[in-house]
C-alpha cells in the first residue's frame, strides 16, 4: 500500500466543479409564451412543446476518500441520483469532470438484468457484464447466491421477484466484483432487516479494504448510522459536507420544519448551512509527460516547465 | 504541495483559522483547496484510445456471447412449442413461398429452382434487414444497459448482430431441409461449403453498417424511422425476388446493383449452393472490400463518439 503520509495516496473520487443540464419539453404554458413569433409557430405545427432547461447540478466538487462512506441527502429531485450516474461515468456532464482511482459500479434501482432467466442465470450474467471471465464468473457465484440468499427463489425466473428480492440480488452482483468505488442508489431500503445488516457487513468490508461507498437516501436516519460523511444537495447546489452526524442532523431538522409547512424557519435553517460551508476548490495536477530526450541547452532543472497547469476551476455558488 | 484533508477534522480545523484578517475582511469562508494528481485517478467515463477500445470489446466476449444466446431463447419462452419455433418459423416461411411461387404462380422468372433460389434471396437478406434496422436502435433499446453499466457501448450493435447471427444459423438449418425436400433438389457438392466464408464478410459487412447507424440514430432518433423505408427499396436493388435479366437494358442500373454488397452475398451464395460453382475473384475482392472498409469506418466512427451515448 501506498505511505500513508502521502497526500494524495487516499483520494478515491475527485468531483470537479460538475454541472449537468438536461433539455426537456415543457408543457407549462408561461414557458409557451416565450420565444419569437415564428418559433412558436413552428411549434404549434410540429406539435412540439418548448424546451426548457433544467440545472440538475450545479458547481458541485468534492474528494472522497478511501474507507469513507459518503451518505448523499436532499429532497426528490435534488440531483442525487443524477450525482451518482455522474461519478459512474455514465453520463457526460456539461462543465467539469469526475475523476476516479477505479471504475465506479453503480447499484442501480433498474440494472439491466433479463427478467426472463432465473435468478441463477442472471448471477452469471451480471458478472460477466461487469467484466469478469466465465471462470471468474463460476468462482463468485457462491458468494453472490449467499448474500442474497432467496433460498429456492434463486432457481425462478427474475420476473417473479419482488422489488425485494430483485433489489437484493442486484446489490449482491454488483459487489462481487470486489469494487473499490460502489454508488448505491435507494437499492438498500427495500431490503429486510436481515438483509440489511449482512448488507452493511459486505460495505463495511468494502471499506476496510480501503474501498468508497456512496449512498443515497432521503431517509437520513440510514446516512447518520451508516455513514462517516455526508453531503446535503438542495436544486442541484451543494448545501453542505461534513460528518454524517451534523450533516443529517440539520438536514432532518429542515425538512421537518418543510413538512410541518414552516417555510421561514426551513429558509433560516438552510441559509445558515450555506453560510457554514466551506467551498471546495479541487485542482488537479499533471505530472509532466516524459519527453524522452532533454534539450542540450536546458538547465537540469524544471525551470523551463509551465508555472502550473491551469485546472484550477473555483468553485462559485451564487446565492 | 499540502493539502487540507476534508471531513470533520478539515472543518473544525478551518474554523479555528477563521480568525484571522483575511476573514475579517471578507465574510466567505477561506475556500477549501484539494489537490489530487492525475497519475492516479482517471476521468471516468472517458473515451479509451482506439486499441484499448477493442481490446475492452474482445475481454467482453463471453457477455455478448452469454446475452446472445439467452435473448435468442427468451424470445420463444412463453409459447407451448418453445425452442421449436426457432426452427419452425422459417420452415414455414420457407413453404409459403413454395406454395405461392412454386405450386400456385408456378412463377420461375427464366430461373430454374426457382423456389431455392427465392429461399436463399429472402432468407439471407432479411437477416441483413434485421441487423442493420436492429443494430441501428441498439443505442436507445439499450438504454437500461447504459445506464447501469460502465462498458464499451459498441457492444450493443454488436450484440444485436450477434443475436441475428445465431437466428440465421437456425434459418440456414432449415434451408437445407427445405432445399433436400422440395423438388428440383440440386446436387450437392463441396463448394456449399463457400458459404461459410461469404457469410462471415456478410456479416461483418453488417456490423460496420449497424455501427455507423447506431450513432447516427442516437444522434437523430429520426434516422431510424426511414431506415426501414431504405431497406425496403433496397430489396428491389438487392436481386431477392428475381434475376438480374430484368435489369438488362439499363446498364446503368445494373452496374448499381452488380455493386451493391448484399447482391453480391446472395449471388455468391446461390452460385455456391444451387449451381454448385465457385464465385468468382472479382466477387471474393468486392465483398472483402465492402466487409473490411464499412466494418472500419463504422467501429472508428461510433467509437468517436463513445462519451455521448448515456445521453440518449
Amino acid at each position: 500500500m501506498d505511505a500513508p503520509d502521502d497526500p494524495f495516496a487516499t483520494a478515491t473520487v475527485a468531483v470537479q466543479n460538475v454541472h449537468v443540464r438536461y433539455k426537456t419539453p415543457s408543457v407549462d404554458a408561461a414557458e409557451r409564451r416565450r420565444g419569437s413569433l415564428a418559433r412558436r409557430v413552428a411549434q404549434r405545427v410540429m406539435q412540439r412543446e418548448p424546451q426548457v432547461v433544467v440545472r440538475a447540478l450545479s458547481g458541485i466538487s468534492f474528494v472522497a476518500r478511501s474507507g469513507e462512506q459518503i451518505g448523499i441527502v436532499g429532497q426528490n429531485g435534488s440531483g442525487k441520483s443524477t450525482l451518482l450516474r455522474i461519478i459512474a461515468g455514465l453520463e457526460r456532464p456539461a462543465r467539469g469532470q469526475v475523476l476516479a482511482e477505479a471504475t465506479p459500479i453503480l447499484v442501480g434501482v433498474n440494472a439491466a438484468l433479463i427478467p426472463d432467466l432465473s435468478g441463477v442465470q442472471n448471477v452469471h450474467l451480471g458478472c460477466l457484464a461487469m467484466g469478469m471471465s466465465p471462470a471468474e464468473a463460476e468462482a463468485s457465484a457462491p458468494d453472490v447466491i449467499d448474500l442474497a440468499r432467496l433460498g429456492k427463489s434463486i432457481y425462478l425466473p427474475m420476473k417473479t421477484y419482488s422489488s425485494g428480492m430483485g433489489a437484493r440480488l442486484r446489490f449482491a452482483i454488483a459487489t462481487a466484483a470486489r469494487p473499490r468505488i460502489l454508488l448505491i442508489d435507494e437499492a438498500l431500503a427495500t431490503g429486510d432487516a436481515a438483509f440489511k445488516e449482512r448488507s452493511e457487513a459486505r460495505m463495511q468490508r468494502m471499506r476496510d479494504e480501503a474501498g468508497t461507498v456512496f449512498l443515497v437516501s432521503h431517509a437520513a436516519q440510514t446516512i447518520e448510522e451508516t455513514c462517516t460523511r455526508a453531503i446535503w444537495l438542495n436544486y442541484g447546489r451543494l448545501v453542505l459536507d461534513g460528518p454524517a452526524a451534523d450533516v443529517a442532523l440539520r438536514y432532518r431538522k429542515w425538512a421537518w420544519a418543510i413538512a410541518k409547512d414552516k417555510p421561514d424557519e426551513a429558509k433560516r435553517l438552510i441559509e445558515a448551512a450555506f453560510a457554514e460551508r466551506r467551498e471546495t476548490y479541487v485542482r488537479v495536477d499533471e505530472p509532466m509527460p516524459h519527453r524522452g530526450y532533454r534539450p542540450r541547452h536546458a538547465p537540469p532543472s524544471h525551470a523551463k516547465h509551465p508555472a502550473l497547469p491551469s485546472s484550477t476551476k473555483p468553485n462559485r455558488s451564487e446565492r | 504541495m499540502t493539502t487540507t484533508p476534508s471531513g470533520a477534522a478539515g472543518t473544525q480545523h478551518g474554523a479555528a483559522q477563521s480568525a484571522d484578517l483575511n476573514a475579517l475582511l471578507f465574510p466567505t469562508r477561506d475556500p477549501n483547496l484539494e489537490v489530487v494528481t492525475s497519475s492516479r485517478l482517471t476521468r471516468v467515463g472517458a473515451r479509451p484510445p482506439f486499441a484499448t477500445y477493442l481490446r475492452m470489446i474482445w475481454q467482453r466476449r463471453h457477455f455478448l456471447w452469454a446475452e446472445a444466446r439467452a435473448k435468442v431463447a427468451s424470445g420463444s419462452r412463453e409459447t407451448l412449442l418453445g425452442q421449436a419455433w426457432l426452427v419452425l418459423t422459417p420452415v414455414l416461411d420457407g413453404l409459403v413461398f413454395f406454395v405461392m411461387f412454386g405450386l400456385v404462380l408456378r412463377a420461375n422468372q427464366g430461373v430454374e429452382n426457382f423456389v431455392g433460389f427465392l429461399l436463399i434471396g429472402v432468407f439471407l437478406f432479411g437477416f441483413a434487414s434485421r441487423c442493420i434496422t436492429n443494430g441501428s436502435n441498439a443505442i436507445s433499446a439499450g438504454k437500461n444497459l447504459i445506464k447501469a453499466f460502465q462498458f464499451p457501448r459498441a457492444s450493443l450493435p454488436i450484440a444485436v448482430v450477434l443475436r441475428e447471427v445465431l437466428n440465421l444459423g437456425i434459418t440456414l438449418l432449415a434451408l437445407g431441409l427445405l432445399l433436400l425436400a422440395i423438388p428440383p433438389t440440386e446436387n450437392w457438392t463441396w463448394r456449399v461449403a463457400l458459404i461459410v466464408p461469404t457469410l462471415a464478410l456478410l456479416i461483418v459487412f453488417v456490423t460496420g453498417i449497424a455501427l455507423f447507424m447506431a450513432r447516427l440514430c442516437a444522434a437523430v432518433p429520426d434516422i431510424h424511422r426511414v431506415i426501414s423505408l431504405v431497406m425496403r427499396m433496397l430489396m428491389w436493388g438487392s436481386g431477392v425476388m428475381f434475376p438480374l435479366t430484368r435489369f438488362e437494358n439499363q446498364p446503368g442500373l445494373l452496374a448499381v446493383v452488380r455493386a451493391n454488397p448484399l447482391f453480391i452475398a446472395i449471388d455468391m451464395t446461390r452460385a455456391a449452393v444451387l449451381h454448385g460453382v465457385t464465385p468468382p475473384p472479382s466477387q471474393w475482392l468486392a465483398m472483402t472490400a465492402w466487409a473490411v472498409g464499412t466494418f472500419t469506418i463504422g467501429l472508428v466512427f461510433f467509437w468517436h463518439a463513445e462519451e455521448s451515448y448515456g445521453r440518449a
